[in-house]
């Protein structure tokens, strides 16, 4: 789940600065399960929009909505309309959302509610953590399930470094050493000889390093353009 | 007697011919100032200010009313502008002579008048209003004082203004005095002395006629009549006349009722030992600064005669050195107290660390024998005190002889720890620990009840039959048996609830009558109707808030078409008559504007049933609690927020829906996890109340921990007979189910309704239905392999071990020449900082056991407290008598084994010989703890239910719920909950039982009402709501989102609040209903 966690209040206002008619949309999938900016949320802000508003007289006037999705297009396009009576619109969602909303809003602005944090787990209510950096080539199959990019402050491929002490990781104390972790899993599950094998230098191609990355799924994305041709 | 009409501004009042005008006004809610008048004196005319214009016969006048009686015809003005100019002239007089009394003051502010414009005449605090010589005259019948003097020489004194050798100094003329003018002092030269508070122990006082304390049932005021004046000399009768309703009566007499009953339980309780001078008092009663535990208790309590502020009785002061005596009336031979109380050592580190809380500055000390913290997270909160709150725990009896500085302060003598030499320590207070014991009637009780006492006076009950009196029938629960803590009473009580109706379980619901109501009213279709009732609640409201006001108010709120005041809208009349409004004028709604919900909304809601109204259409808005108690000297406010109230109530109760609860089904079986003593003992104690239930033991014989104990401290008690006897009647019991050797392998459910899945011995899944679970799932002794050569020599064993081979006579005591026993091997450590509460009686039942069989062998008990608290604490003195030595050890340093040619040495700091003791050991017995069941936490997740930080089940509350889970439904016993003895095991089993019944007897579960509810389409199924309910009620079902049962839920709406998504609501407590309060609020 992308996990993602909302702007400070002072941000938020500085961005609307000027604005008198407000959207606030939330998104109805990974934000609202990280309670960043699920329907609750979106009337919180609205809420505390309003009284900033009613104690500075700015006379700003906030609407609300919440959709399922805003990464998807079929998900705007209902709200399209009612979005641009508004003299902007604040997207509770992910980055990606913020992206999608801006291209189909124009020329409304868009402006983000939330900062998106990362790929992540909850581990207790409340409490979410990393678990993924999307790097485009998991090797999670050889380590155990614990993944030394997401988790290894260095992003060692060959832990642990020499710094771990009492499995905590020498550049936090509040983090577990990634390497630890994949030591004790390979040796619950019995298969601590996978760390005999040196893994070569990676290829970090794939990696979120260079351009934009996309996928394309060929007989998928075919098949929506055969029926769109078709249903022409 | 006859009725006379007049109008009182305007409105036609009724009143009856005897009435003054000031009590007919009154009476139909209209305000009227005085400060002359009073319900029990005659009236007198004299301050002036409930003047009134008066119109009779055509002529309009002004005159007193306090002194003009009511007639035929009268026209009554109390508001009109020459009445307002006459009191306000008055009141400026008042202020000339008494400009420095805050009442007069506040009035004066309220006639608008900040400055007198009349000189002042003289700085006075009395306004010659004559109320005290009245109630002196009238009332006590004495004439101590009078007016003297003319003119502005006039003012109350006593005759030839010498001190009065009559007056009683019964303080009746202060207590009228509306501007505290009277002092005792100057009206006789004898000495006031106050009645002191039962309650509020000596510190505080009381009047003659009290509530003995807050709490007390029923919660009404009763007269002592020791004290009262009007029982002592006829005179008086003040509470009479003025209370409202009638509710004094002076000829109530004792009345003996007879009852026909089938079981008695006996719970005198305990009283508190009393320090005195031949036994050894501290100086308390002597010196005013030495007070007992539960005089500090109230010193520390906010209704307490202190407010709670730590202060010492002698001067006030705050004190910061306190010193806590422990055992003052118990562990003490010489005065017959020889058993332990059990509960002082942890109430007075209670003290300490609140005492602490109250102020950092306190340095409590708290001087001891032993600290006994066995009860359940005692340890933990021992350790705590020590550690966060900075208490200092001496192990050392100071001298009774305590000496009293001029200060006030106290200086205490005792021996060093070290045992070298003695200190003289300054203290600013001392905290007497005292005991408990035997209250005063039980003696008598016993008597009547022909039972036996033991030698101390508590009731004899055989250890392995808790609870039972030795007379069939009768039952004790709590401290009547044996000095006890909260919670083993509250376990106590249950068990003895639970024996107590399995003597009558063919009578259950016998005597039950059910109630009748109208069929309910649709109102969905109507428009709002309102109807809002105010409350004076006789004058506890009405003294402060304008109630007239408040209703006059509520009838121009939206939707309300009807309002009135009443004296007391709880009263069955009122009842009666609110019943009747609903249905002529057709309310749909209803809010009253009274008290605490917490107390009356379930009577309100019944009379809108008796009205055929859904009872969740009412609202209440608490203007006592919320207005004229708190606000009680700001009386305009107090009003302006009452309204407020009245409006949000309206407000809320408009939006309101009715809500319906339905009857959900229950299963009436029990089921039993763990065949123990405990289990086997919940599941007969099911079946003779007549419940079917399945027992479930996942080892292949039942019986448990009690299999391995053979004996116990008392000569008449046999565990193992006690076993035969448990599995002969769990086998031959027909409404039991047995399986052994099985596990509960699935389980899921709601209170009444729960559905598990148990694998038999042969591996047979067998679905079972019922609508309790008692769990009983046991612990299991510490075997501390690695330590102190444990499982390296075949001479150092288990206390466990050593009692089966003195059983089975393996072990022979006459070839014993020397023994060491260490104490807490695995208890009271970081790691596991409990008490396991057995050891330390099992050490001395088997030291006992062997001095016995060979009284020259050498026992060596290494401890670091002795725990024997209650009556055990008379077989440590049988061991100590016998022999037996205990030496005690500090966890820094523990005992040192050794092993060399097959015989063992321990070696072992002594602080009282203050070096190094080697003892030679023929055998070891290490005491060793009681653990969790190894697989607790991943069995106790499958039932959902929590885990204490040392791994035993944990309890719905601590003190107050000992044997519920918080789920609903489940009850737990034995040692799952925390190491206890057998006889606590089987008196919480019978317990869990009792709890449980109070399910299953129930003819159906009421389900429905104030629950959440989702709704789905808007549900993401984020887990959020089954991750933060308490209960584990919300479940995200097959569907994929969240759905939650209304027959679990309990209504506390955490999951409403925290849903991301606003897909779950609170019935009768929607976003909408509760806005729609602060929406009125703030506009």
């Amino acid at each position: 789940m992308i996990v993602g966690e909302r702007k400070p209040f002072d941000e938020i206002t500085g961005m609307l600065n000027g604005y008198k008619k407000v959207l606030i949309l939330g998104c109805g999938t990974c934000v609202s399960v990280c309670m960043a900016g699920g329907a609750k949320e979106v009337a919180v802000l609205a809420s505390q929009l309003r009284m900033d508003s009613g104690i500075q007289e700015k006379g700003v006037e906030i609407g609300e909505e919440t959709i399922q999705r805003q990464c998807d297009r079929e998900y705007i396009e209902p709200i399209v309309e009612m979005a641009k009576t508004y003299d902007v619109v604040l997207s509770m969602a992910c980055g990606a959302g913020v992206q999608l909303l801006s291209d189909m809003l124009v020329p409304t602005p868009v402006l983000p509610a939330l900062n998106t944090s990362f790929i992540g787990i909850c581990e207790e209510e409340g409490v979410w953590a990393e678990r993924c950096r999307g790097c485009g080539d998991c090797m999670l199959g050889i380590t155990g399930g614990i993944c030394p990019v997401a988790r290894c402050a260095k992003t060692l491929f060959n832990g642990p470094c020499g710094g771990s002490v009492n499995g905590i990781c020498e550049v936090s104390k509040d983090t577990p050493c990634a390497w630890q972790l994949v030591y004790d899993r390979l040796k619950a599950l019995g298969k601590l000889e996978s760390l005999e094998e040196i893994q070569p230098i990676r290829d970090w191609g794939p990696s979120s390093s260079g351009i934009p990355r996309g996928v394309y799924r060929e007989d998928m994305a075919g098949v929506a353009v055969e029926s769109e041709g078709s249903s022409k | 007697m006859n009725t006379v009409n007049l109008e009182i501004n305007g409105k036609a009042v009724t009143a009856t011919e005897d009435m003054t005008v000031l009590q007919a006004a009154r009476d139909a809610g209209f305000t009227i100032p005085t400060l002359c008048y009073h319900e029990a004196l005659t009236p007198f005319g004299g301050c002036r200010l409930c003047q009134v214009e008066i119109t009779s016969g055509g002529r309009t006048r002004l005159a007193t009313s306090c002194t003009y009686k009511v007639e035929e015809g009268l026209i009554v003005t109390t508001d009109s502008e020459p009445v307002i100019r006459a009191r306000k002239i008055v009141m400026e007089m008042l202020l000339a002579r008494c400009p420095n009394v805050p009442l007069i003051q506040d009035m004066a502010r309220d006639f608008g008048i900040e400055k007198p414009r009349l000189k002042k005449i003289k700085d006075e605090n009395c306004i010659l209003c004559g109320m005290c010589v009245r109630m002196c005259a009238e009332r006590m019948g004495v004439s101590a004082i009078s007016f003297v003097g003319r003119g502005i020489h006039r003012k109350i004194d006593t005759p030839f203004q010498v001190q009065s050798n009559v007056c009683r100094t019964c303080g009746a003329c202060a207590s009228v005095c509306p501007t505290g003018a009277i002092t005792i002092e100057d009206i006789t030269s004898n000495v006031p002395v106050p009645i002191p508070s039962e309650f509020d122990t000596v510190l505080g006082t009381r009047h003659p006629i009290y509530v003995p304390f807050p709490q007390a049932i029923p919660n009404v005021p009763t007269i002592d009549k020791d004290t009262c004046i009007h029982f002592l000399t006829d005179q008086c009768g003040v509470c009479e006349s003025v209370c409202k309703v009638g509710a004094i009566n002076y000829e109530q007499e004792d009345e003996i009722l007879e009852l026909e009953v089938g079981s008695i339980i006996l719970a005198p309780g305990f009283k508190p030992y009393d320090p005195n001078y031949i036994e050894g008092d501290y100086g308390y009663n002597r010196m005013p600064n030495v007070v007992t535990s539960l005089e500090f208790e109230r010193v520390l309590s906010a209704s307490g005669p202190y407010q709670g502020q730590v202060m010492r009785p002698s001067d006030g002061r705050h004190p910061e050195k306190v010193a806590w005596i422990q055992c003052v009336g118990s562990r003490k031979a010489e005065i017959c107290k020889d058993y332990c109380s059990s509960v002082c050592c942890m109430y007075a580190t209670k003290q300490a660390i609140i005492a602490r809380e109250h102020d950092a500055r306190i340095h409590p000390t708290i001087f001891n024998m032993d600290i006994r913290a066995f009860g359940k997270g005692f340890e933990r909160y021992y350790v705590s005190a020590q550690e966060k709150f900075g208490v200092k725990y001496i192990q050392a009896m100071p001298s009774p002889m305590v000496r009293e500085l001029g200060n006030g302060n106290l200086l205490l003598e005792y021996m060093n720890e070290d045992g070298q030499g003695k200190t003289a320590e300054e203290f600013d207070m001392i905290v007497l620990s005292i005991g408990l014991e035997p209250s005063e009637h039980t003696k008598e009780l016993a008597k009547t009840f022909s039972i036996e006492l033991d030698d101390f006076g508590f009731c004899k009950i055989p250890e392995l039959e808790p609870n039972i009196a030795s007379s069939p029938g009768i039952y004790v629960s709590g401290a009547f048996s044996a000095p006890m803590d909260i919670p083993e009473s509250v376990m106590n009580a249950s068990s003895a609830a639970f024996l107590a109706s399995r003597d009558i379980t063919e009578a259950r619901g016998t005597l039950v009558t059910e109630r009748e109501y109208p069929p309910e009213r649709d109102v969905s279709d109507e428009e709002p109707r309102v109807g809002v009732f105010v409350c004076r609640c006789g004058s506890n409201i009405a003294r402060v808030v304008d109630v007239p006001g408040v209703a006059e108010y509520a009838k121009t709120l939206p939707n309300v078409v009807y309002a009135e005041e009443n004296i007391y809208t709880c009263s069955t009349d009122t009842q009666i008559k609110m019943a009747k409004i609903i249905e002529e004028h057709g309310l749909n709604r209803v809010v009253v504007a009274s008290c605490s919900p917490r107390t009356h909304e379930p009577l309100f809601q019944d009379t809108c049933r008796e009205a055929g109204l859904n009872k969740y259409l009412f609202e209440m808005a608490n203007i006592r609690d919320q207005c004229s108690w708190v606000h009680a000297t700001h009386m305009p406010e107090a009003t302006a927020k009452s309204k407020d109230l009245v409006r949000m109530s309206v407000s809320r109760v408009c939006m309101l829906e009715p809500l319906h609860e339905s009857p959900s089904p229950i299963t009436k079986n029990g089921l039993v996890i763990g065949g123990g003593a405990a289990g086997m003992n919940s599941a007969l104690g099911l079946a003779a109340q007549g419940f079917e239930t399945v027992l479930v033991e996942r080892e292949s014989e039942l019986g448990g921990n009690l299999r391995h104990i053979y004996y116990t401290n008392e000569k008449e008690s046999d565990p193992q007979v006690l076993l035969k006897s448990l599995i002969e009647r769990v086998q031959n019991e027909p409404r039991l189910t047995v399986y052994t050797g099985a596990e509960v392998k699935g389980f899921s459910g709601y209170v009444g309704n729960y559905h598990s899945t148990i694998r038999t011995s042969i591996g047979e899944d067998v679905q079972v239905d019922h609508g309790i679970v008692i769990l009983a799932t046991g612990a299991v002794e510490y075997k501390p392999e690695g330590e102190y050569l444990y499982g390296e020599s075949e001479n150092v064993m288990t206390q466990h071990e050593l009692e089966e081979r003195i059983a089975t006579n393996g072990i022979d005591a006459g070839e014993l020449k020397s023994v060491v026993m260490i104490q807490c091997v695995g208890s009271r450590e970081p790691e596991h900082n409990y008490c396991s509460r057995v050891c330390c009686t099992a050490a001395i039942k088997n030291a006992i056991k062997l001095k016995d069989a060979n009284p020259d062998v050498n026992i060596y008990v290494l401890y670091r407290d002795m725990r024997t608290y209650a009556m055990k604490e008379l077989y440590y003195q049988e061991a100590r008598k016998k022999g037996v030595l205990f030496i005690r050890y500090e966890p820094e340093r523990k005992p040192d084994v050794s092993q060399a040619d097959g015989k063992l040495k321990v070696k072992i700091f002594d602080p009282v010989l203050d070096d190094e003791v080697s003892i030679p050991a023929d055998k070891l017995i290490l005491s060793t703890a009681i653990r969790p069941q190894p697989d607790a936490a991943e069995f106790s997740s499958k039932l959902k239910l929590p885990l204490t930080a040392d791994g035993f089940y944990m309890e719905a509350h601590m003190k107050l719920r000992p044997l519920d889970f918080v789920n609903e439904g489940m009850y737990l016993c034995g040692l799952a909950h925390s190491p206890k003895f057998i006889s606590e095991s089987l008196s919480q089993a019978q317990g869990a039982a009792s709890r449980a019944v109070t399910i299953l007897s129930q003819p159906h579960l009421m389900s429905g009402g104030v629950v959440s509810v989702v709704n789905q389409g808007d549900c993401v199924a984020c887990l959020t709501c089954v991750r933060v309910c308490p209960f584990n009620v919300p479940k995200i079902n097959e569907d994929g989102v969240a759905e939650i049962e209304p027959a679990a839920c309990q209504g506390c709406g955490i999951c409403a609040s925290a849903c991301p998504c606003n897909a779950i609501s609170v019935q009768h407590y929607r976003d909408e209903q509760i806005m729609a309060k602060s929406a009125v609020l703030c506009s």
